[in-house]
C-alpha cells in the first residue's frame, strides 16, 4: 500500500504521552511466536456479502472507493484473504483471476501496485508495494490448502520466490523488507533504506518461508520486531509509517513524508495481534494510549506527540477494542458489532479484525 | 477471411523458445520441439463443441476465429465443411456449459473462472471441456501479453508468448507486434525481423501487412526493413502497397546524407523526396531536402526550400536553415535582419543570429552598415557574453577608426574567452593606435611568448608602422561611414617565418596568386563559407602568417570545393602545415587531394627537406640521409642540405663520405661552412693531432 487519503473524524481528547521506557528486545523465533491461523470460515457470511457487494466488481477488482474507484495490490490481497476467511472460493477465483490478467505482469514475478480504470495504461505505476505481494502469496498458499487447488499453490509459491529475490534488502548484517522492488533502498534515496513497518504481515512469514525456504524469511521477519521495538523506543513511543534505516539504531521519520504513526502504521498492532505476538511490551503501551479514557486511535505525530486527527470509524475503533480483548479479555463493545461498510480501507480492517476474533477470541464477539 | 497456417506458430515458438532460453537458463523453458510436434505426432480427439455452440448462436465471427484457432492448434484438422449441420442439438447437454461459454462469449473470464470453482467445489469430479480450459488460457494470456507489453514488461511477454503458442496466430496480428516489439527492446532485433518475417509470409490482412511495416521502422535498422519489403504481394485479390515505407526509407537516407557532407544521396532517393514535398503539406520532407542542399555545396537550392518550409510553418528549423543558407550565399545583411527576428525561438536561432551578426561585422574591408543595425547587435552580443562577436564589433570598431570602442569590445572579447588571441592582438594595435602604452606594454607581456605577431608589434618593426600611421588619418570617422583600408592588413608578414627549406617557392605562390589581396575577412569559424571564398581566405591568412588559421580555411574549401579548388586547397593546406613545421601533416594534406606534377614535386621536395631537418635535429641521422636521398631523386641538392648530408655521415662516424659532401660544398663557393665540416673530419680520424 502507498500513502492513500484515508478518512475519519475527530473523537478524545490527547492526555498522555508514552510512558514506558523500551522493553528489552526480545528474540523469538516464530516456531514460538507465530501462531498459525486457519483463516477459513472465520467469517460471517452476512458481513462478507456486506463488503464483497460495495467493495468487489464482477470481474474481481477490489475497489478503493476512497481513492478515485482504484485497485490497488494490497485491496486484492485484502480480498483473497477475507474471500477465503468467508469460505467464498467463487469470489476468491474472480479477484485472484483480475490480480493474473491485470496486475502479475512485472518481469520480476512481482504484483504491480496500482490499477487506475481512468487512466491508459490502467496500470499506472508499474512498481510493486511489497505489502501487497506479501498479502496475495499469504492467501493463495492457504486457499491451496483449504481448497486443495494446485494452481493456488504454485503461484503462492512463485511469488514467495519473487519477494525473497527483488524485496529483501540487506544492511550491515542484516535483512529487511522493502516496501518496493525499485526506489526505497540504499543508494536509491538520500536517506534510504527507508521501510514501512506496517509491510510486515508477520503471520505470513512463516508459510511463505515454507514456500520459499531458500530465502531469509526468518532474519526478515525478526528485524521486522527489532525494528519496532527501536523505532517505538522514544518519547513519543509511536512509529512513523516512513522509516529511514540508514542507521539502524537509530531510525528516523524518512524525508518526504509525514512523520506520522498513521493509517499505514495502525495495522500493525492488528499484524502482531493475528500473529499471536501479543507478548511485546509495546502493544500495552498502545493500548493504554487507545483507551477509551486516553486519545483513542488516531494519527499522531511521532516527534510532537500531536494528534493531526482522531480516527472515528468502526473499522479503526475496532482495532482497539482488539487489543483489549487480547490482552484483558474486555468484550468488543456492543456498537462494535454490526459491520456497517462505508470505505474500502477501514471496512477492509474491520473484516481483518473481526475475523481473527472470530477464530481466537470468539467470547469477545 | 483467410486462415492462418499453423507454420507462424511453430516458427514464431522456436524463436520464443529460443529467446527465452537465452534469457532464464535452459531449465524453465520447455524444449523446442515438444510443442511444435505434439499436434502432428498423435492425432487428437479435436474438442468441435465451442464451435458447434457459436454456430448454433449464428455468432459467424467467433466461429471463424474457433477455427482458426483449432487450425492452428491441429494443422491435420479440417473444419466441417457445412456449418448449417451445426444445430443447436449439437450442442452440450450440460446446461452449466452453455452458461459458461456465454460468460465466455461476452468476455467475463473471471466469472467463467469462478463458476467452474464453484461447480467444482461442489462437485470434484466434475471437468470443464478442454476447449473451454484452453480458451480461457488464450484469453488470459492475451491479456496478460497486452498488459504487460503496455507496461514495458517486455520479459514477461516473451514468457507468455512462449508458455502460450497458440497466441502467436495471425488472429492476433496485435500479439504478434507486441513480441516483436518485446524482442526489440530485450536486444534481439533479429527475432523480430524473424517475427514480422512470418507475419509477412502467413498473415493476409492488407492493412495489418503495411502496418507491420511501419511498426517495423519503429524497431528495426532500415536496411532490415528495406529487406522486408520483398515480401509485398502486388498480386491477388487485395495487392500489397509499400510505398509509403520506400519513401520513408528513402527520406531517412537523404537525412542522413543530409547532415554528413562525406555522404551522398542517390538521385532515386532525391527524387522520391522530392515526390513526398509535392504530395503534402509537411514541412519535414522539405527540411530533409533544404539540409541535403545546404551541406552538399547548394546553398541558393537550400535557401528555396528553407523558404518553402518556413512556408509550411517549418519554424525554428527552417529559419536556422534559411539565415544559414543566407550566410553561406555571402547576403549577411539579409542573414542578419532575418535571423534576428528569430534569435529568441531557440538556441540554435539564437547561435545562428551571432554568428551572422559576427560575420556581417567582421567583413574586411568593413561594410557600410546602418548605425540601427550595429546598435541592435550589441546588445545581444552583450546580453549573450559571445566572445566572438565582441572579438567582431572590436575589428568593426577598429576599422572604422573607433580605437576608444575597439579597445573596449576586445577588453570584453577577452574576458569571455581569456586565451583569444584575435582579440589580444586587436587590443595590442588599439593600445597602440591611442598611444596607450600601459595597456600595450600589459598585453605585450601578456602574450609576447603566445601570440608571435604580438610580440612582433611589441619589436616595432618599421613596415608596420609606417602603415599603421596611414590609417590614423581615420581615427575619428564615425562608424557608418565608408570606412578606408582596412589596418588590419599590417598583420601581412613581409617577411617569410621558419620555413627554412625551399622558402622562396613556398611564399611566392600564395602572392602571385593573390596579387594585391592583402587583407582578411575575420570570421573565427570559416565554416559556412562557399569554397572559393574559403580559399581566397586560407591564401589571405597564408599571407598573414596564420597558418593554422588558413587550415580550417583550407579543409572548409576541400570539403565543399569543385576538384581545382580542392587541389589548390590542399595544396595551401601542405603549405600552411610545412610553415608550422608540421611535416607528417603537411605530407597527409599533399595526399589528400592529387596534385598536378609540378606542385607534387615542390610539395614533396619541402616535405622531404623538413623531415630530414627534423630528422637531423632529433639526431636520427639515418633517417635525415634517407630523406635527403629520396629528396635528391626528385629535386637536385641544394647547399644547405647538403651540409646536412654531411654533418650526418660525420655523426654517423662515416668520414669518407663526409669529406666528400663536404668537398662538393667548397666547390658551390660556400667554403667557410665547408671547411668547418673538413676539420672537424679532420679532428675525427686524428684526435691525437694537437
Amino acid at each position: 500500500m502507498r500513502n492513500f487519503a484515508r478518512r475519519g473524524s475527530t473523537l478524545l481528547p490527547w492526555l498522555l504521552a508514552g510512558l514506558l521506557a523500551a522493553a528489552p528486545a526480545a528474540t523469538p523465533s516464530w516456531g514460538l511466536a507465530v501462531q498459525p491461523l486457519n483463516v477459513v470460515g472465520t467469517l460471517p457470511s452476512a458481513e462478507w456479502e456486506a463488503y464483497r457487494s460495495r467493495f468487489v466488481e464482477d470481474n474481481g477488482r477490489v475497489v478503493d472507493n476512497a481513492n478515485g474507484n482504484i485497485s490497488h495490490s494490497e485491496g486484492q490481497g485484502y480480498g483473497l484473504l477475507l474471500a477465503l476467511a468467508a469460505n467464498d472460493r467463487v469470489t476468491f477465483e474472480k479477484i485472484w483471476t483480475f490480480i493474473f490478467t491485470e496486475l502479475l505482469i512485472r518481469d520480476d514475478g512481482l504484483v504491480a501496485w496500482k490499477w487506475d480504470p481512468a487512466a491508459r495504461p490502467r496500470v499506472t505505476d508499474s512498481n510493486n508495494a511489497t505489502d501487497g505481494d506479501i498479502l496475495i502469496a499469504y492467501a493463495l498458499a492457504k486457499a491451496a490448502t483449504a481448497w486443495k487447488e494446485p494452481r493456488y499453490a504454485a503461484a503462492a509459491q512463485k511469488l514467495a520466490r519473487a519477494i525473497g529475490k527483488n524485496t529483501f534488502g540487506r544492511i550491515g548484517g542484516s535483512v529487511f523488507l522493502l516496501p518496493g522492488a525499485e526506489g526505497f533502498n540504499e543508494g536509491e534515496r538520500p536517506d534510504g533504506p527507508v521501510v514501512n513497518l506496517s509491510y510486515w504481515v508477520f503471520e505470513a512469514f512463516p508459510v511463505l518461508a515454507g514456500l520459499a525456504p531458500e530465502y531469509k524469511w526468518n532474519s526478515v521477519w525478526r528485524e521486522g520486531v527489532g525494528l519496532l521495538q527501536q523505532a517505538t523506543s522514544g518519547r513519543i513511543r509511536l512509529p512513523a509509517d516512513w522509516i529511514s534505516i540508514q542507521r539502524r539504531m537509530q531510525t528516523k521519520p524518512a524525508d518526504g513524508f509525514p512523520p506520522e504513526f498513521g493509517y499505514n502504521s495502525l495495522r500493525i498492532p492488528l499484524y502482531l495481534l493475528r500473529a499471536g505476538m501479543t507478548d511485546l511490551e509495546w502493544l500495552r503501551a498502545l493500548r493504554q494510549r487507545w483507551s477509551a479514557g486516553n486519545e483513542g486511535v488516531a494519527v499522531v505525530n511521532v516527534v510532537t506527540g500531536n494528534i493531526r486527527e482522531r480516527l472515528t470509524d468502526q473499522g479503526y475503533t475496532i482495532l482497539s477494542a482488539a487489543l483489549a480483548c487480547a490482552l484483558d479479555g474486555t468484550p468488543v463493545p456492543e456498537g462494535l458489532k454490526t459491520f456497517q461498510p462505508q470505505l474500502y480501507y477501514p471496512s477492509t480492517l474491520y473484516l481483518m479484525t473481526k475475523s481473527w476474533l472470530g477464530e481466537k477470541h470468539p467470547q469477545c464477539v | 477471411m483467410r486462415l492462418t497456417s499453423s507454420a507462424i506458430t511453430i516458427a514464431v515458438l522456436g524463436l520464443g523458445f529460443t529467446a527465452i532460453a537465452q534469457q532464464q537458463g535452459p531449465a524453465e523453458g520447455q524444449p523446442p520441439s515438444t510443442a511444435p510436434s505434439a499436434p502432428s505426432s498423435n492425432q487428437p480427439q479435436v474438442d468441435e463443441s465451442a464451435l458447434r455452440y457459436f454456430a448454433s448462436q449464428g455468432d459467424t465471427r467467433r466461429v471463424n476465429a474457433e477455427i482458426a484457432r483449432l487450425r492452428a492448434l491441429y494443422p491435420n484438422w479440417t473444419p466441417p465443411s457445412d456449418l448449417s449441420q451445426l444445430s443447436a442439438g449439437a450442442v452440450a447437454a450440460d446446461p452449466i456449459i452453455e452458461r459458461l461459454w456465454n460468460l465466455y462469449k461476452e468476455d467475463r473470464v473471471a466469472e467463467v473462472r469462478a463458476a467452474i470453482a464453484e461447480r467444482q467445489s461442489s462437485d470434484p469430479n466434475w471437468k470443464p471441456p478442454d476447449e473451454l480450459v484452453t480458451a480461457l488460457d488464450t484469453v488470459e494470456a492475451r491479456r496478460r501479453l497486452v498488459n504487460a507489453s503496455d507496461s514495458g514488461q517486455w520479459r514477461t511477454v516473451l514468457t507468455v508468448a512462449t508458455e502460450n503458442p497458440n497466441l502467436l496466430t495471425c488472429m492476433n496480428v496485435d500479439v504478434l507486434w507486441r513480441v516483436a516489439e518485446a524482442f526489440a527492446k530485450t536486444g534481439q532485433p533479429d527475432r523480430t525481423r524473424d517475427v514480422y518475417t512470418y507475419l509477412l509470409t502467413n498473415c493476409a490482412n492488407p492493412g495489418e501487412r503495411l502496418a507491420t511495416l511501419q511498426k517495423a521502422l519503429a524497431l528495426l535498422p532500415d536496411n532490415q526493413v528495406a529487406d522486408l519489403l520483398q515480401f509485398e504481394r502486388k498480386t491477388g485479390d487485395e495487392p500489397d502497397n509499400f510505398d509509403s515505407i520506400r519513401g520513408e526509407l528513402a527520406r531517412r537516407r537523404v537525412e542522413r546524407a543530409a547532415n554528413d557532407e562525406t555522404m551522398t544521396a542517390s538521385a532515386e532517393d532525391l527524387a522520391t523526396v522530392d515526390r513526398l514535398i509535392r504530395s503534402s503539406d509537411e514541412p519535414g520532407p522539405v527540411l530533409v531536402l533544404a539540409w541535403y542542399n545546404y551541406h552538399h555545396g547548394n546553398p541558393a537550392r537550400a535557401l528555396e526550400l528553407f523558404k518553402t518550409a518556413l512556408d509550411r510553418n517549418g519554424g525554428g528549423k527552417a529559419a536556422e536553415g534559411y539565415a544559414m543558407s543566407l550566410r553561406a550565399l555571402e547576403r549577411l545583411v539579409e542573414a542578419e535582419a532575418f535571423a534576428y527576428d528569430w534569435r529568441d525561438r531557440a538556441p540554435a536561432n539564437m547561435k545562428i543570429y551571432l554568428d551572422v551578426a559576427t560575420a556581417l561585422l567582421a567583413q574586411d574591408p568593413p561594410p557600410r552598415l546602418e548605425a540601427r543595425i550595429v546598435s541592435r547587435i550589441v546588445p545581444v552580443v552583450a546580453s549573450q557574453r559571445f566572445p566572438d562577436g565582441a572579438q567582431a564589433i572590436g575589428w568593426y570598431s577598429y576599422n572604422t577608426g573607433q580605437y576608444q570602442r575597439a579597445r573596449e569590445w576586445f577588453r570584453q572579447a577577452l574576458k569571455w574567452r581569456a586565451d583569444d588571441e584575435p582579440s589580444a592582438y586587436g587590443l595590442a594595435l588599439s593600445a597602440q593606435q591611442l598611444n596607450d602604452r600601459a595597456n600595450f606594454n600589459a598585453i605585450v607581456a601578456q602574450w609576447r611568448d603566445r601570440s608571435e605577431r604580438i610580440a612582433d608589434l611589441a619589436a616595432g618593426a618599421t613596415p608596420r608602422a609606417s602603415r599603421q600611421r596611414v590609417s590614423q588619418g581615420q581615427l575619428l570617422q564615425p562608424a557608418d561611414r565608408e570606412p578606408q583600408v582596412s589596418v588590419r592588413s599590417v598583420s601581412v608578414r613581409t617577411e617569410a617565418p621558419r620555413a627554412f627549406v625551399e622558402r622562396s617557392t613556398v611564399e611566392a605562390e600564395p602572392r602571385l596568386r593573390r596579387g594585391g589581396h592583402r587583407t582578411c575577412v575575420m570570421t573565427r569559424n570559416s565554416k559556412g563559407l562557399a569554397p572559393d571564398t574559403a580559399l581566397t581566405l586560407g591564401w589571405c591568412l597564408m599571407e598573414a602568417d596564420r597558418p593554422m588559421e588558413a587550415v580550417d580555411a583550407f579543409d572548409q574549401a576541400i570539403r565543399r570545393g569543385s576538384a581545382r579548388t580542392r587541389e589548390e586547397a590542399a595544396y595551401g593546406k601542405s603549405l600552411a602545415y610545412l610553415r608550422k613545421n608540421l611535416t607528417a601533416e603537411a605530407a597527409v594534406a599533399a595526399a589528400q587531394t592529387p596534385q598536378t606534377g609540378g606542385r607534387r614535386i615542390e610539395l614533396s621536395a619541402s616535405i622531404l627537406g623538413q623531415r630530414a631537418l627534423a630528422a637531423y635535429r632529433d639526431g636520427r641521422y639515418v633517417e635525415a640521409i634517407l630523406a635527403l636521398s629520396e629528396r635528391a631523386r626528385i629535386v637536385p641538392e641544394q647547399t644547405d642540405l647538403m651540409l646536412i648530408r654531411g654533418w650526418s655521415y660525420y655523426r654517423l662516424g662515416r668520414y669518407d663520405d663526409a669529406e666528400k659532401i663536404f668537398r662538393a660544398v667548397q666547390r658551390t663557393g660556400s667554403s667557410k661552412e665547408a671547411g668547418v665540416g673538413l676539420n672537424a673530419v679532420m679532428e675525427a680520424r686524428y684526435p691525437t693531432r694537437q
